[in-house]
Order: structure tokens, then sequence, then C-alpha cells
């Protein structure tokens, strides 16, 4: 009798611990339509919410100075400005949509912004303000134009991208020259070889397994012209994942990328422990500051193909009841002027046209950071943004654990690259 | 008497009743329907009828996990329902500095999981502390793949989750050897019974029913685990995902903004069947044990 008790107890809690751990309720279906009622230059008066990413305490000063400049522009306005904790920003706002609590402002990412803007929760700006194509760099607005959704669904903020890092002492130790790097993904493999070859297998040039970005990069269409398919199974796609798989095979990559849990790539590369990285035109003083063995060793050079673009921007709620001083928030903390300021004191681009003239970016003065950070400059009049915003969480984790079946061997790289299409063709319609 | 109308007992119970109901059962109830719908965490969702469930009969991704789920609770169950009650046995004396060994042994359970599987990283890694000793002693001539081995991962997870178990049901087992009379064991002693003839005829059937209830509780807790896999596997289930738990593929799919919520339901009605046959069929073999 005992046991039958102890049964029945156990099944209970079996039941409710499985069950409830995923009962997740479904949300309101908000019906509010995107387009604004206002036009920019409608009476901007009242109160609005700001919401902001982890910019607490270290730009507290910044951003206080801004919402009081733009009070003191907009007489009658009021600014409630929240700052979340960097960690869980996702489900943070995740929760505010469902309760249909966005704040009236709020920095939103573009793959943040978009199934938000599919539910019709962000505002059209660009319909309100149409001067926002003519301000703002074609790269950071695209960011917020979605395939299958017209209007534009934020001001972008801030922009950032990569450039290429190499260790000079790890390339004149196998008879390479830092200063005359790899230009190509081929040139970077044959150096690879090099590295592995005349190190005995020590040396690593790189530590990464390719992601979607490498597939656009290799010239494959990733998304259909609708977005309503991935298209990414191509012979494009496949030669570049035989080309890792037999670099990984060769020994030229660690063991550890499969598990994609290795350190990133910038991480070894402050370690010592690769000889090429990719980065932000900051990267070289963190590695230095990190490392500061690495001091006069680091050589940078402009990304080996397209660069990717990151774009961080500024959303308004479909909700906002003050749409006026919401939309002329939003275009105030990202005009020039606010953004140049920013962009001094953190190490970001601004994502305005007036600031490409600015010699603060365009300009080095001599040291080799400056010389990374004007060549990152320089790199954002090309740079894309790589991976559709449309991939995400369970798609690009399903999608990276098939290219990594392909690159151990496991599998074919047809054969992976038909399972992840397969996958997220399903979880893209579902 | 004025204390005992016929509405006493609920007045008592309803507040546990209404923490279960707001809880567990309703969350229930909410998974059972979202498993028939394509819902998202914003926007809702609609019926799909039993799409998600088709979906899951051609999900190898499932079929990975049921598999690592079903071996993890093979491998798990004799060794952390053996081993702890032979620790129990062994601390239970009365020896001097015995209070340490019974808290050295209790140690890992303390520790969070998070804690302990990020430790066992490290000791792991492909640099860690086993591969760079076996190295140094020229036991191996390269670092073995614990990390990035599809099936050596799944063991290494396997033998935290029993290093860490050890201690928690050695205390349960401590317990129920309390309830063993001891007359018994000096009875048997004084006719001629080895330890071992002593172990197997009276300690377990003395402490069969804790032995039941430790192995449901390991079989459940097995068949869902989570942190050692995903801590040890980077989050990302092992190389192309095939050392995936059920719990993690819940996970995977419920999270974020297009997080596919009636997918990660019907994961979770398998789930609760998975946990469920094990677990009855335990009590079965209980049962015939004891008409026996």
């Amino acid at each position: 009798m005992r046991s039958r008790r102890l049964t029945g107890v156990a099944a209970l809690a079996v039941a409710a611990l499985t069950l409830a751990g995923c009962g997740l309720g479904s949300s309101d279906d908000t019906s509010s339509g995107s387009k604004p009622t206002v036009d920019a230059n409608a009476q901007v008066t009242g109160e609005v919410s700001f919401q902001t990413w982890a910019l607490k305490p270290k730009f507290t000063t910044y951003v206080e100075g801004v919402i009081k400049a733009f009070e003191a522009k907009y007489p009658g306005t009021k600014v409630t400005w929240l700052d979340q904790p960097g960690d869980g920003y996702d489900k943070k706002v995740l929760s505010q949509a469902s309760a249909g609590q966005l704040p009236d402002v709020v920095n939103l990412p573009p793959d943040f912004a978009l199934p938000l803007a599919k539910q019709s929760m962000l505002l059209d700006v660009g319909a309100a303000d149409p001067k926002i194509a003519e301000e703002y760099v074609e790269g950071g607005v695209q960011a917020y134009q979605y395939q299958g959704q017209t209007g534009t669904f934020g001001y972008p903020w801030y922009l950032n991208t990569d450039i290429d890092y190499w260790n000079a002492t790890k390339f004149a130790a196998v008879g390479l020259d830092a200063k005359n790097p790899p230009k190509t993904f081929d040139e970077l493999l044959a150096a690879a070889k090099v590295m592995h070859d005349k190190s005995g297998g020590k040396e690593y040039m790189m530590s990464r397994l390719p992601g979607i970005g490498d597939l656009t990069n290799a010239g494959v269409k990733v998304l259909s012209d609708d977005g309503k398919t991935f298209t990414f199974n191509t012979p494009e796609a496949e030669a570049l994942l035989d080309k890792y798989a037999a670099a990984y095979k060769a020994g030229y990559l660690p063991r550890d990328i499969l598990t994609q849990q290795y350190l990133g790539n910038s991480k070894l590369f402050t370690q010592n422990k690769v000889a090429w990285t990719t980065g932000g035109g900051n990267a070289l003083g963190d590695f230095v500051k990190d490392n500061p063995s690495l001091k006069g060793k680091v050589v940078p050079s402009p990304a080996l193909d397209t660069p990717p673009l990151y774009v961080q921007g500024l959303s308004v709620s479909a909700k906002t009841k003050n749409q006026a001083a919401a939309i002329a928030l939003a275009r105030f903390v990202t005009n020039a002027e606010n953004q140049a300021a920013f962009a001094k004191i953190v190490n970001i681009f601004p994502s305005t046209k007036a600031s490409a003239t600015d010699p603060y970016f365009s300009k080095s003065d001599g040291t080799p950071e400056s010389d990374a950070k004007v060549l990152a400059f320089e790199s954002l009049a090309k740079a894309k943004v790589l991976q559709p915003p449309v991939i995400s969480g369970a798609t690009n984790d399903f999608i990276n654990q098939q290219i990594s079946l392909a690159i151990s061997g496991k599998v074919t790289s047809k054969q992976a690259l038909d399972a992840a299409v397969a996958k997220a063709n399903q979880l893209l319609a579902s | 008497m004025r204390y005992h109308r016929w509405f006493t007992p609920w007045v008592l119970v309803i507040p546990a009743l209404t923490w279960l109901l707001v809880f567990n059962l309703w969350p229930s109830i909410n998974t059972v329907i979202l498993s028939f719908t394509n819902a998202k965490p914003i926007g809702g969702g609609t019926f799909v009828g039993l799409k998600n469930f088709e979906a899951l009969l051609h999900d190898e991704q499932l079929r990975w996990a049921l598999l690592n789920s079903v071996i993890y609770m093979v491998v798990c169950l004799p060794f952390l329902t053996i081993l702890p009650l032979l620790l129990a046995v062994l601390v239970e004396k009365k020896l001097p500095g015995i209070t340490f060994f019974r808290t050295a042994f209790y140690t890992p359970v303390v520790a969070s999981a998070v804690v302990v599987a990020l430790i066992w990283q490290w000791i792991l890694d492909d640099r860690g502390l086993v591969n760079g000793l076996a190295e140094k002693l020229g036991v191996i001539s390269g670092p073995l793949p614990f990390l990035s081995d599809q099936w050596l991962l799944l063991f290494s997870a396997i033998s935290l989750t029993i290093w860490k178990g050890l201690g928690y049901y050695m205390i349960i087992y401590l317990a129920a050897l309390g309830n063993v009379g001891r007359e018994l064991h000096e009875a048997a002693a004084v006719d001629g019974a080895s330890a071992y003839r002593r172990f197997v005829h009276i300690t377990i059937p003395g402490v069969r029913g804790t032995m039941i209830l430790i192995s449901i509780l390991i079989s459940v807790s097995a068949l869902r685990v989570f942190s050692e896999l995903f801590i040890l596997s980077g989050g990302k289930g092992g190389p192309g995902g095939r050392d995936n738990s059920v719990v993690m593929l819940i996970q995977q799919y419920s999270q974020g903004f297009e997080g596919n919520l009636g997918y990660a339901s019907a994961l979770s009605i398998v789930l609760f069947f998975v946990t469920v046959v094990p677990m009855l069929l335990l009590a079965r073999m209980n049962r015939k044990a004891a008409d026996a």
C-alpha cells in the first residue's frame, strides 16, 4: 500500500511538473494598426517613455543629457527613461509586448523588431517621417524594412561592423606576412594550412564554423524574395561547407568547434591561440587591454568579403498614446549631433549620413587603434546585414547543428543543407 | 463540535488546492490546448489539429533526444539505486571521522548544478585537467574528445549526474536504514550469515520501499535531464544537436520572439508519457515482488 501511495504521489508530481513546465499561455492578438496617425510636424508635448538596453550606469550622464535637451527643445514634454539589464532583454521585451505594455520608444535590434512589426505592434516611422531615408544610411534603414512587411519599423541608432585582425608574431613564426594577409576565403584556408603544417599541427589560424553570414558572403541566396522560403541549399553553399569539412579533417580547425561551446574566436585570439579573428573597430584596444603582450603585434585589415552590418535602432510602439512626442524623441536621440556625441564616448558609429564627413571617424591619428577605427568606418559603406532577421532561435540553432554535422563528416554537405532548409521552412511556416 | 463542520477540511486545503489549480492544473491543461495550435509568444495562434504531433513523428532531433533520455535512465538507474545504498551502509557505521565522509559525499548535492557542470566542462575540455594529466602521463597521445564526441559527451553528462546524485540518495537511504531492525542483523550474524548475505537478505528487503521510490525519482529526473547536458554541450546539444534531451528541445523551441509554443507543448506531452511509463512499470514490478 505504501508503495502504491508513493507511486501515486510521484505520478502526480511528474504530471504537474512535466506539463506545467511548459504551461505557456498565448497572448492577446494586437490588431492596432502600424500606420501613424500623426506626421513629423505634429505638436510635440506630453509624457513619453523611453527604454534603452544596458546603458546604465556607464552612459547615464549622456542619456540624461539627451533627455534634458529634448525636454528643453519641446517644452511641455516629459520623458520617463527605463533602462533594462543586458541579460534577458529579449525576454523582457517579449513580456512587455505580450502584455501590451511596450514603452513608447524602445531600443530594438532588427531581429527583435521583426516579430513585433509582424504583429502590428510597431509604428511605421517611415510613413510619419519620410525624411528618414534621406538622413540615415541606407543599410541602417533597410535593416528595419522587412520582406513581406510594408514600412520602416525603427530609426537606426548606431552601427558597427567587423574587420579582420591578424597576429603578426604567429604569422612570422610560420613564414607568413601579416602586413599582406589573406584577402579571400581560399587564401585564408591556404594560410591555415601553412600555419598547421609549419607548426607541426600546434597552431591554428582560426577557430570557427561557418554560419548563414558566410553563406551570404559566398553568394548564396538565403531567403526567397517574398521571405516565405529558405533557399540556401545550393551547390555554392555545399562547396563552402565542403571546404570547411576538408580543413577540419586536415586538422586546420580545432576539434572543439563542433560543439559550438568553444571559446569564441576573438577570445582565443586574445589568448594568443589563433592567428586571425574578426572584430569591431574598437576590438584592438580590447585585445591589448586583456592581453598586453599583443601590443604592437596585431595588424588590422578590411574584412575578407562583404562586412557584416550590426544595427541598433529605436522603434515606436503602435500603442503609444503620444505618437508625436514618441516619434520626435526617437528622431532626436538618433539625430546626427546626438549620435556623434554618443560615438565619441563609446566605440560605435553613427547611422546618420551627416556623420560621414566627421573627421573623428574618417581620419586616423596614426595609432593602430585609430587605423582600425577608420578602417571599420570605411567598411560601413559596403557593410550589409548578412543574416536575415527572420532567422532566430531554434532555426539558427538547427542550421548551425546541421553545419556542424557536415563539417565533422557525419553527413554530406548536401544532406545537412537540405535538412536545415526543410526544418527552417517548417519553423517559418508554423 | 462547532469546530468540526463539514467544510472545515476544505477550508484547510483551499490554499494548497488554489495553488495546485492555478500553477499546476491550469498550465497543464493549457499545455494540452497549445499542443493543438501554432501559438507563438506574441500574437497567439490558431488550431492546427494534430499537425504538431505529425511533425514530431518525423523529427530526427526528437528521436536522438528520446534515445539519449532512455540511455540516461538505463545507465543512471542501477548506479544511483545501488551505489548510494552501499555508501549509506558504509557511512552508517559509527566510526571516528565518519561525519567527514558523510559531508564529503553530500557536498556535490549542495553545489549548484550549473557550477558543477562548468567545473566538469573545464576538467573534460581538450585542454582540461583529465586530458592534460593523461597526456603528461603518456596514457594518451592526443586529447580525448569528451565534449566534442556525441557519445563521450553523453556519458560525461551521465557521470556528472551520478556523481552529483550519490550524496542525495545516500541521505534518503541513511534514513531508511535506521528503520531496519538491528536485532535482525544481530540474529543473522549469530546464525553465521556473512555480511554479504545480511546485506542481500536483510538490508535490501528492509529498504525495498525506499529503493522503489528512489528508482522512480531517478527515472523521472533522468528522463527530464537538462542542466548537465545543457552546460556540457554549451547549450547547443553537442555535435549536430545529437546530445539534446527532450527538455532541451522544449527550451529551444519555446524560446525567443518566434518561439513555437505549439510544438514545444506537443514535446511536453510526449515527455509526460515517456516519463510516466517507466514509473508505472517500476510500481508494477514492486507490487508483483511484494505479492510474491
